[in-house]
Protein backbone atom coordinates (compact mmCIF):
# COMPACT_ATOMS: atom_id res chain seq x y z
CA UNK A 1 0.00 0.00 0.00
CA UNK A 2 1.27 3.57 -0.89
CA UNK A 3 2.79 4.98 2.10
CA UNK A 4 1.55 1.95 4.48
CA UNK A 5 4.89 2.33 7.10
CA UNK A 6 4.32 5.69 7.32
CA UNK A 7 0.35 5.82 7.74
CA UNK A 8 1.02 3.04 10.56
CA UNK A 9 3.84 4.69 12.28
CA UNK A 10 1.57 7.96 12.38
CA UNK A 11 -1.29 5.87 13.57
CA UNK A 12 0.53 4.58 16.47
CA UNK A 13 2.23 8.34 17.44
CA UNK A 14 -1.26 10.07 16.85
CA UNK A 15 -2.43 8.30 19.95
CA UNK A 16 0.85 7.73 21.50
CA UNK A 17 2.48 9.97 24.34
CA UNK A 18 5.82 11.42 22.78
CA UNK A 19 4.84 14.35 20.62
CA UNK A 20 7.87 14.44 19.12
CA UNK A 21 7.44 11.27 17.45
CA UNK A 22 4.44 12.33 16.43
CA UNK A 23 5.69 15.25 14.91
CA UNK A 24 8.06 13.50 13.00
CA UNK A 25 5.32 11.09 11.88
CA UNK A 26 2.92 13.77 10.52
CA UNK A 27 5.94 15.14 8.58
CA UNK A 28 6.66 11.49 7.16
CA UNK A 29 3.05 10.88 6.36
CA UNK A 30 2.82 14.28 4.46
CA UNK A 31 6.10 13.41 2.66
CA UNK A 32 4.88 10.02 1.59
CA UNK A 33 1.04 10.34 0.75
CA UNK A 34 0.38 13.97 0.63
CA UNK A 35 -0.93 17.08 2.99
CA UNK A 36 -4.29 16.00 2.26
CA UNK A 37 -3.13 12.36 4.05
CA UNK A 38 -2.71 14.39 7.12
CA UNK A 39 -6.34 15.56 8.21
CA UNK A 40 -8.03 12.03 6.53
CA UNK A 41 -5.62 10.20 8.97
CA UNK A 42 -6.57 12.75 11.83
CA UNK A 43 -10.07 12.40 11.24
CA UNK A 44 -10.69 8.74 10.48
CA UNK A 45 -8.11 8.10 14.03
CA UNK A 46 -9.85 10.02 15.84
CA UNK A 47 -13.40 9.02 14.42
CA UNK A 48 -11.93 5.37 15.92
CA UNK A 49 -10.62 6.72 18.73
CA UNK A 50 -14.30 7.84 19.57
CA UNK A 51 -15.91 4.10 18.66
CA UNK A 52 -13.33 2.19 20.38
CA UNK A 53 -14.63 4.02 24.09
CA UNK A 54 -17.96 3.90 23.02
CA UNK A 55 -18.08 -0.01 22.84
CA UNK A 56 -15.74 -0.68 25.38
CA UNK A 57 -17.47 2.23 27.66
CA UNK A 58 -21.61 0.83 26.89
CA UNK A 59 -20.12 -2.70 26.35
CA UNK A 60 -21.88 -3.77 23.13
CA UNK A 61 -21.40 -7.01 21.62
CA UNK A 62 -20.20 -7.73 18.27
CA UNK A 63 -22.42 -8.93 15.68
CA UNK A 64 -23.43 -12.74 14.87
CA UNK A 65 -22.25 -12.25 11.08
CA UNK A 66 -19.17 -10.20 12.08
CA UNK A 67 -18.51 -12.94 13.94
CA UNK A 68 -18.68 -15.92 12.16
CA UNK A 69 -16.77 -14.55 9.21
CA UNK A 70 -14.02 -13.42 11.82
CA UNK A 71 -12.66 -16.63 13.23
CA UNK A 72 -9.51 -17.53 11.71
CA UNK A 73 -8.41 -13.94 11.70
CA UNK A 74 -8.98 -13.48 15.31
CA UNK A 75 -7.43 -15.77 16.25
CA UNK A 76 -4.39 -15.14 14.26
CA UNK A 77 -4.21 -11.47 15.24
CA UNK A 78 -4.92 -12.08 19.14
CA UNK A 79 -7.86 -10.25 18.60
CA UNK A 80 -9.86 -12.96 21.35
CA UNK A 81 -7.27 -11.90 23.72
CA UNK A 82 -8.34 -8.39 23.98
CA UNK A 83 -10.19 -7.77 27.49
CA UNK A 84 -13.00 -6.35 25.78
CA UNK A 85 -13.64 -9.60 24.13
CA UNK A 86 -15.83 -10.43 26.98
CA UNK A 87 -18.55 -8.32 26.31
CA UNK A 88 -19.53 -10.59 23.14
CA UNK A 89 -17.94 -13.80 24.47
CA UNK A 90 -20.33 -13.65 27.41
CA UNK A 91 -23.39 -14.09 24.66
CA UNK A 92 -21.61 -16.18 22.28
CA UNK A 93 -19.12 -18.16 23.67
CA UNK A 94 -19.69 -21.11 20.97
CA UNK A 95 -18.16 -18.27 18.37
CA UNK A 96 -14.39 -18.66 20.12
CA UNK B 1 -11.65 32.81 10.98
CA UNK B 2 -12.44 28.88 11.30
CA UNK B 3 -11.64 26.86 13.82
CA UNK B 4 -8.45 24.73 11.83
CA UNK B 5 -7.82 28.32 10.75
CA UNK B 6 -4.15 28.14 11.52
CA UNK B 7 -3.46 24.61 10.47
CA UNK B 8 -0.75 23.58 8.02
CA UNK B 9 -2.75 21.01 6.59
CA UNK B 10 -6.23 21.81 4.28
CA UNK B 11 -8.82 20.69 6.61
CA UNK B 12 -12.06 19.71 5.00
CA UNK B 13 -15.21 22.24 5.51
CA UNK B 14 -17.19 20.17 7.01
CA UNK B 15 -15.30 18.68 9.25
CA UNK B 16 -14.03 22.13 10.68
CA UNK B 17 -17.57 23.23 10.80
CA UNK B 18 -18.91 20.27 12.70
CA UNK B 19 -15.84 20.47 15.50
CA UNK B 20 -17.72 24.25 15.94
CA UNK B 21 -20.74 23.12 16.71
CA UNK B 22 -20.27 20.30 18.76
CA UNK B 23 -17.47 22.08 21.40
CA UNK B 24 -20.11 25.10 21.86
CA UNK B 25 -22.97 22.43 22.04
CA UNK B 26 -20.94 21.21 25.50
CA UNK B 27 -21.55 24.29 26.76
CA UNK B 28 -25.60 23.83 26.54
CA UNK B 29 -27.41 21.38 28.96
CA UNK B 30 -27.81 17.88 27.60
CA UNK B 31 -30.42 15.53 28.25
CA UNK B 32 -29.19 14.50 31.81
CA UNK B 33 -26.60 16.78 32.85
CA UNK B 34 -26.42 20.49 33.31
CA UNK B 35 -23.89 22.98 30.77
CA UNK B 36 -21.68 23.16 33.95
CA UNK B 37 -22.04 19.73 34.49
CA UNK B 38 -21.32 18.50 30.97
CA UNK B 39 -17.68 20.90 30.93
CA UNK B 40 -16.85 19.25 34.19
CA UNK B 41 -17.01 16.02 32.49
CA UNK B 42 -15.15 17.14 29.27
CA UNK B 43 -12.28 19.34 31.66
CA UNK B 44 -11.94 16.01 33.65
CA UNK B 45 -11.66 14.20 30.46
CA UNK B 46 -8.85 16.26 29.25
CA UNK B 47 -7.24 16.62 32.49
CA UNK B 48 -6.94 12.95 33.02
CA UNK B 49 -5.06 12.69 29.22
CA UNK B 50 -2.88 15.81 30.00
CA UNK B 51 -1.83 13.71 32.99
CA UNK B 52 -1.11 10.49 31.53
CA UNK B 53 0.28 12.22 28.44
CA UNK B 54 -1.37 11.67 25.43
CA UNK B 55 -2.75 15.19 25.12
CA UNK B 56 -0.70 18.48 25.74
CA UNK B 57 -2.50 21.29 27.83
CA UNK B 58 -2.74 24.10 25.38
CA UNK B 59 -2.63 27.61 26.60
CA UNK B 60 -5.95 28.83 26.28
CA UNK B 61 -7.98 25.70 27.81
CA UNK B 62 -11.45 27.73 28.29
CA UNK B 63 -13.06 28.51 31.59
CA UNK B 64 -12.33 26.18 34.69
CA UNK B 65 -14.94 23.90 35.70
CA UNK B 66 -17.23 25.70 38.04
CA UNK B 67 -18.10 22.28 39.70
CA UNK B 68 -16.19 19.04 41.22
CA UNK B 69 -17.43 15.53 40.14
CA UNK B 70 -17.99 12.81 42.39
CA UNK B 71 -15.37 10.60 42.99
CA UNK B 72 -16.76 7.45 41.08
CA UNK B 73 -17.85 9.59 38.02
CA UNK B 74 -14.00 11.00 37.70
CA UNK B 75 -12.87 7.54 37.51
CA UNK B 76 -14.72 6.24 34.97
CA UNK B 77 -13.80 9.36 33.05
CA UNK B 78 -10.13 8.92 33.85
CA UNK B 79 -10.56 5.57 32.98
CA UNK B 80 -12.19 5.79 29.46
CA UNK B 81 -10.43 8.53 28.35
CA UNK B 82 -6.89 7.11 28.70
CA UNK B 83 -7.03 2.93 28.63
CA UNK B 84 -10.55 2.26 27.04
CA UNK B 85 -8.87 -1.25 26.54
CA UNK B 86 -9.24 -1.94 30.34
CA UNK B 87 -12.25 -0.45 30.56
CA UNK B 88 -14.51 -3.30 31.92
CA UNK B 89 -17.85 -4.01 33.44
CA UNK B 90 -17.07 -3.50 36.56
CA UNK B 91 -16.31 -0.17 35.66
CA UNK B 92 -19.68 0.56 34.43
CA UNK B 93 -20.84 -1.41 37.68
CA UNK B 94 -18.83 1.10 39.97
CA UNK B 95 -20.24 4.03 38.24
CA UNK B 96 -23.45 3.66 38.72
CA UNK B 97 -23.21 2.01 42.08
CA UNK B 98 -21.72 5.42 42.11
CA UNK B 99 -24.82 6.81 42.29
CA UNK B 100 -24.93 7.60 38.46
CA UNK B 101 -28.16 6.75 36.68
CA UNK B 102 -27.65 4.65 33.02
CA UNK B 103 -28.85 7.61 31.21
CA UNK B 104 -26.46 10.16 32.72
CA UNK B 105 -23.80 7.30 32.30
CA UNK B 106 -24.43 7.12 28.49
CA UNK B 107 -24.13 11.06 28.18
CA UNK B 108 -20.99 10.70 30.01
CA UNK B 109 -19.23 8.01 27.70
CA UNK B 110 -20.41 10.23 24.97
CA UNK B 111 -18.89 13.22 25.93
CA UNK B 112 -15.64 11.47 26.94
CA UNK B 113 -15.92 9.76 23.34
CA UNK B 114 -16.59 12.98 21.22
CA UNK B 115 -14.35 15.04 22.51
CA UNK B 116 -11.63 12.75 22.59
CA UNK B 117 -12.68 12.35 18.78
CA UNK B 118 -12.09 15.88 18.38
CA UNK B 119 -9.40 16.37 20.32
CA UNK B 120 -6.97 13.64 18.77
CA UNK B 121 -7.93 15.28 15.62
CA UNK B 122 -6.83 18.62 16.74
CA UNK B 123 -3.15 17.47 18.05
CA UNK B 124 -2.92 14.84 14.76
CA UNK B 125 -3.04 17.91 12.28
CA UNK B 126 -0.77 19.50 14.52
CA UNK B 127 -2.50 22.85 16.41
CA UNK B 128 -3.45 23.31 20.22
CA UNK B 129 -6.32 21.60 21.59
CA UNK B 130 -9.58 24.21 20.83
CA UNK B 131 -10.65 26.12 24.10
CA UNK B 132 -13.95 24.22 26.05
CA UNK B 133 -16.59 27.15 26.05
CA UNK B 134 -18.30 28.94 29.25
CA UNK B 135 -21.41 26.94 30.54
CA UNK B 136 -24.76 27.98 30.16
CA UNK B 137 -27.96 28.13 32.11
CA UNK B 138 -30.53 26.26 31.49
CA UNK B 139 -32.00 22.30 32.67
CA UNK B 140 -31.42 18.83 31.28
CA UNK B 141 -34.53 17.85 28.84
CA UNK B 142 -34.40 14.52 30.08
CA UNK B 143 -35.93 12.97 27.05
CA UNK B 144 -35.52 9.08 27.40
CA UNK B 145 -36.71 7.24 24.56
CA UNK B 146 -40.17 4.98 25.26
CA UNK B 147 -38.83 2.44 23.57
CA UNK B 148 -35.40 1.46 25.27
CA UNK B 149 -34.59 -1.21 26.72
CA UNK B 150 -32.09 -3.99 28.08
CA UNK B 151 -30.92 -5.78 24.71
CA UNK B 152 -27.25 -6.97 24.84
CA UNK B 153 -25.30 -4.08 25.76
CA UNK B 154 -24.67 -3.00 29.78
CA UNK B 155 -27.28 -0.42 29.26
CA UNK B 156 -30.74 0.20 27.63
CA UNK B 157 -31.03 0.74 23.78
CA UNK B 158 -33.40 1.42 20.98
CA UNK B 159 -34.10 -1.47 19.49
CA UNK B 160 -33.87 -2.15 15.50
CA UNK B 161 -36.70 -1.13 13.89
CA UNK B 162 -39.61 -2.02 13.77
CA UNK B 163 -39.21 -3.33 17.62
CA UNK B 164 -37.93 0.20 18.19
CA UNK B 165 -40.90 1.80 16.63
CA UNK B 166 -40.52 5.38 15.85
CA UNK B 167 -38.05 5.89 18.33
CA UNK B 168 -36.10 3.62 15.69
CA UNK B 169 -37.15 5.12 12.42
CA UNK B 170 -36.62 8.61 13.85
CA UNK B 171 -32.96 8.53 14.91
CA UNK B 172 -31.36 5.20 12.35
CA UNK B 173 -34.27 4.36 9.91
CA UNK B 174 -35.89 1.46 9.03
CA UNK B 175 -33.16 -0.52 8.20
CA UNK B 176 -31.13 -2.86 10.65
CA UNK B 177 -27.89 -1.34 12.43
CA UNK B 178 -25.31 -2.94 14.09
CA UNK B 179 -25.23 -1.79 17.97
CA UNK B 180 -22.00 0.37 17.01
CA UNK B 181 -24.58 2.98 16.07
CA UNK B 182 -27.05 2.40 18.25
CA UNK B 183 -24.89 2.13 21.11
CA UNK B 184 -25.68 5.77 22.44
CA UNK B 185 -29.71 5.73 21.79
CA UNK B 186 -30.66 5.71 25.21
CA UNK B 187 -29.80 9.49 24.77
CA UNK B 188 -30.93 10.26 21.60
CA UNK B 189 -28.43 13.81 21.50
CA UNK B 190 -25.65 11.68 22.13
CA UNK B 191 -26.30 9.42 19.31
CA UNK B 192 -27.25 12.49 17.14
CA UNK B 193 -23.85 13.48 17.57
CA UNK B 194 -22.06 10.28 17.50
CA UNK B 195 -23.20 9.90 14.36
CA UNK B 196 -22.67 12.70 12.62
CA UNK B 197 -19.29 12.65 13.57
CA UNK B 198 -19.17 9.36 11.82
CA UNK B 199 -20.64 10.41 8.74
CA UNK B 200 -18.05 13.61 8.86
CA UNK B 201 -14.90 11.96 10.18
CA UNK B 202 -15.28 8.00 8.31
CA UNK B 203 -17.91 7.70 5.69
CA UNK B 204 -21.89 7.11 5.20
CA UNK B 205 -23.12 3.96 6.85
CA UNK B 206 -24.60 3.70 3.74
CA UNK B 207 -21.61 3.24 2.01
CA UNK B 208 -19.81 1.33 4.43
CA UNK B 209 -19.77 -2.19 2.73
CA UNK B 210 -18.77 -0.62 -0.44
CA UNK B 211 -15.23 -1.28 -0.79
CA UNK B 212 -13.87 0.72 -3.01
CA UNK B 213 -15.55 3.77 -1.55
CA UNK B 214 -13.67 6.99 -1.10
CA UNK B 215 -14.45 9.88 0.91
CA UNK B 216 -10.89 11.83 1.17
CA UNK B 217 -9.62 13.39 -1.96
CA UNK B 218 -5.94 12.14 -1.56
CA UNK B 219 -6.28 9.25 1.05
CA UNK B 220 -7.88 5.59 -0.27
CA UNK B 221 -10.20 3.46 1.82
CA UNK B 222 -7.67 0.94 2.12
CA UNK B 223 -5.47 3.86 3.95
CA UNK B 224 -8.30 4.80 5.60
CA UNK B 225 -8.94 1.04 7.11
CA UNK B 226 -5.39 1.02 7.58
CA UNK B 227 -5.52 3.78 10.30
CA UNK B 228 -9.07 2.52 11.80
CA UNK B 229 -7.56 -0.75 12.38
CA UNK B 230 -4.52 0.09 13.96
CA UNK B 231 -5.79 2.43 16.35
CA UNK B 232 -8.84 -0.04 17.06
CA UNK B 233 -6.05 -2.78 17.68
CA UNK B 234 -4.17 -0.28 19.75
CA UNK B 235 -6.73 0.51 21.75
CA UNK B 236 -7.57 -3.13 21.89
CA UNK B 237 -11.27 -2.87 20.50
CA UNK B 238 -12.89 -6.01 20.38
CA UNK B 239 -15.52 -4.48 18.54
Amino acid sequence: MPGGREILAYSDAVIGPDRSVLDRARLDLAGAVGPKAVPAAAAIAGNFTKNDRIANGIGIPSELPMLRNSRDIRAELGINEFRSAANTRKHYPDEF
Amino acid sequence: MTLYSDSEYPVRQEIDALHAVQLDQLADPGAWGTGRQRLAVAGECRRACYDAGILEEPEDAGPPSEIELPDAVRGMIRKLAVTPKDYLEESYREATAGGLSDEEYVEIVGIVSRLTDMDIFARGIGVPLRPLPAARDGLPTRVRPKTARKELAWVPTVPNHPEGGEDAAGMFGESYKPYIIRSLSLVPDEFRRHFELEETHYLSVRNVTTEDHRDYDGFTRAQVELVAGRVSALNECFY
